[in-house]
């Protein structure tokens, strides 16, 4: 398509013939391309709002986050505080298996699918029970729940984020389209339906002249053939007047008959 | 987009953060050592000593290598030293959160979604 | 009598340790740390008792930061006692470093199982278990190895030796054997204070068995309450109790067939200060799983039943100093400035998080 030199001019035509058939076809593009707009304008609306709602939630979050964070930071201060000393290394080495999971459902917001994170812990494998078995026991423990809540509200986050980054690119598509529609397909189809108006108007008005210098043309031919019937009959008439003459004078005196010129 | 089978596996949250952060988020029990032979850990611990490559590498093989995770949670000062990366980072799997570590108090200033907000809204 | 000729040999340790004590943060200190802003403000108010420890710190250092540094100071002052130490003095000296080296041995066998380089582990170790023959133990690449090394190399080979085989380092959980070492540790530190010939019956005994009865009680306590819902089971429980103690035989016992908090309180009804310390805290503590510390561990307000032994263990610590020509304060000493770099840890932890409203909760016995 002449897309780059389409943008620069005056939007331009397609490239048709201008007939009544595809002013036709022209006409209900334009209005399938009115409706799809306004269909578009609309979805996109729905999705900016939820998307606006996201994102404040977000913003909301990422600062709830800060504090929440800093609050199981601070249970872990306390583990060390009570076992006195660093565990750190120890636990890193006793993680095996994952108890805290996620998992992944979809949502569907005007015919988006989202996903949503959902935490969930498994049963039974607990790496960490006898962590600070002699002394701290219960602040690790404790510091356990306290971290558990936290990731929770990161996995809460997670999904608004996901879904924050899914539906900016969707929003994005769809008022790319949204706007192709406004301002290409169609002006370039009301463009298009105006050459073919004019242009059929053109073939109208060319027909019309012609129709008449024909009629024109014809009604002088008329009029000379007229004329020159009425002109053969006056000749007629006359050669035969003087063919009459001559022939009485023939038959009188032959050889002094001179050519006769007319 | 992601399809149904992309997503339907992720169900793991990796960490990259100093030693307090990952020490904490492990004790929530979000750690996960693959079996053996390769055992990959899904967490990593960096300190002043760990080469900004390795961090690179980490956060590589968590967010494409890996099909298994879901949530990529790295502290943000550690986000700071790989900030192209995490900018540029626009997937929407897995997702990639900036958390606030002990030592380092959260601004939103810096984040990487929090900008495109921003910037989506012309503030 | 057995006071008559102490400071002929141990007369200059003492004092010095004395002289350490007196330089302890007080009542007023710790007010004046908890008014800080900033943790630069602390480090300023740690200024005459830390000094020169603080000053290699830079502007506004994270807490861990500090905790090393004010360790540093702990160990390069027991580093000194030590060197000057000698006889029976040098010996329980030795005693006090054994339970932290079983810690750093309790890293390397981590480190070894899951096959890190143990040698970067060395750092992480505590100073004061720190021995000589450590770094060879990172020679070891098995658990097998290993167990050979820390039982030729190691003070600490007779607390292995008879309870623990080298498949036990490799089946059971690290937390386990740490405790098992510990136990073997306390029973025997408790026996050399009453057997051997220059300890036995003198202050240093009566003081130092209280100190270690209490701890083993303490220890079986918080064994007994952690291991709830885990499955670490009551026979292997039984084997963590040291044999001594104010709650052994009966409490011990009693402990052992514990199935929740309750059966903790009746075992330890026998004893008074123990059921005072239930009786504080209240029965929520062991069971934790209810306990809602949203905000910021709301909990704070009662203490902990663990807040409540370090209580006691400080002032025990602190009554070591009423006696004399006794090791014990040496002992004491280090105990205290333990909980000295816990406060000062804790302090800074609160300031750096904003977390003010828990702030008082350290121990100060002065």
């Amino acid at each position: 398509m002449s897309g780059s030199a389409a943008s620069k001019l005056p939007p331009a035509r397609e490239s048709v013939f201008p007939t009544r058939q595809m002013l036709g076809q022209m006409k209900s593009k334009l209005k399938g391309a009115q409706t799809g707009h306004d269909l578009l304008k609309r979805k996109s609306e729905a999705l900016t709002k939820r998307f606006r709602e996201i994102t404040r939630r977000i913003d909301e979050a990422k600062r709830k986050m800060g504090r929440v964070m800093q609050i199981a930071a601070f249970s872990l201060a306390e583990v060390t505080y009570a076992v006195g000393g660093d565990i750190g290394f120890q636990i890193q080495e006793s993680a095996k298996s994952a108890r805290f999971r996620v998992r992944t459902r979809q949502e569907n917001v005007s015919g988006v699918l989202l996903p949503r994170f959902e935490a969930f812990q498994t049963d039974g494998n607990n790496d960490f029970q006898l962590t600070g078995l002699g002394k701290g026991g219960q602040q690790v423990q404790r510091c356990r729940e306290t971290y558990a809540r936290a990731v929770e509200t990161l996995v809460e986050l997670a999904s608004l984020q996901t879904a924050f980054v899914i539906l900016d690119e969707v929003i994005k598509v769809v008022n790319r389209r949204v706007n192709a529609i406004e301002y290409v397909i169609i002006p370039r189809t009301e463009n298009t339906i105006k050459y073919i108006m004019s242009e059929l108007d053109e073939l109208d008005r060319e027909e019309f002249y012609r129709l008449k210098k024909v009629s024109a043309k014809k009604e002088r031919d008329a009029q000379v053939a007229e004329k020159e019937r009425l002109d053969k009959a006056d000749d007629a008439r006359a050669a035969a007047e003087a063919d009459r003459a001559v022939e009485t004078k023939d038959v009188l005196g032959e050889g002094e008959n001179e050519d006769v010129i007319f | 987009m992601a399809t149904t089978a992309a997503f339907k596996d992720r169900q793991f949250i990796a960490v990259i953060g100093d030693e307090d952060s990952v020490t904490g988020l492990l004790l929530a029990g979000v750690g996960h050592v693959t079996s053996p032979p390769d055992s990959q850990k899904n967490f990593l611990v960096v300190d002043q000593k760990t080469e900004t490559s390795a961090i690179e590498h980490a956060f590589d093989r968590f967010t494409t290598e890996r099909k298994d995770i879901a949530i990529v949670l790295i502290n943000q000062h550690i986000a700071d030293r790989i900030r192209h990366r995490v900018d540029t980072y626009t997937a929407a799997f897995p997702s990639v959160l900036e958390i606030p570590s002990k030592d380092h108090p959260y601004d939103p200033e810096k984040d990487s979604v929090l900008k495109r907000v921003r910037r989506l809204f012309g503030e | 009598m057995e006071g008559l000729f102490y400071n002929v040999s141990n007369g200059y340790i003492e004092g010095v340790v004395r002289g350490y004590r007196n330089a302890l943060l007080t009542g007023q200190n710790y007010n004046n740390l908890t008014q800080c802003e900033t943790i630069d403000d602390v480090k300023l108010q740690l200024g005459p008792a830390y000094g020169d420890f603080l000053a290699s710190l830079p502007p506004n250092p994270s807490t861990s930061a500090l905790a090393d540094k004010t360790t540093e100071k702990l160990v390069a002052e027991f580093r000194y006692l030590q060197a000057n130490a000698t006889g029976s003095l040098a010996k329980f000296m030795e005693y006090l470093t054994y339970g932290y080296m079983i810690d750093n041995v309790a890293l390397l066998i981590t480190g070894t199982l899951h096959e890190r380089d143990t040698r970067e582990l060395l750092e992480r170790c505590h100073p004061l278990g720190w021995f000589e023959t450590m770094p060879v133990l990172c020679v070891a690449t098995n658990i097998e190895e290993l167990y050979n090394s820390v039982l030729i190399e190691t003070p600490l080979a007779p607390y292995f030796k008879g309870s623990l085989s080298h498949h036990d380092l490799d089946e059971l959980n690290i937390e386990i054997v740490r405790n098992t070492l510990y136990k073997n540790y306390l029973e025997d530190f408790y026996q050399w204070v009453n057997t051997h010939p220059d300890v036995k019956g003198t202050p240093t005994a009566e003081v130092m068995s209280e100190v270690l009865e209490f701890e083993a009680d303490r220890r079986s306590i918080n064994i007994t309450l952690n291991s709830f819902g885990t499955e670490l089971s009551k026979q292997d429980r039984k084997k963590l109790y040291p044999n001594f103690g104010k709650l052994y035989p009966e409490g011990v016992l009693l402990l052992s067939r514990a199935d929740d908090v309750e059966g903790v309180r009746l075992a330890v009804d026998g004893v008074s200060e123990y059921k005072t310390f239930f009786d504080q805290t209240g029965l929520s503590q062991g069971s934790g799983g209810a306990v809602s510390n949203m905000a910021g561990g709301a909990g704070g307000e009662t203490k902990s039943l663990e807040d409540l032994f370090y209580q006691k263990e400080m002032e025990i610590s602190k009554l070591a100093f009423t006696r004399q020509f006794t090791h014990a304060v040496v002992y004491a000493w280090v105990k205290l400035r333990e909980q000295e770099i816990r406060n000062i840890t804790w302090i800074a932890e609160c300031i750096a998080q904003n977390q003010k409203e828990r702030i008082g909760n350290y121990i100060s016995v002065f």
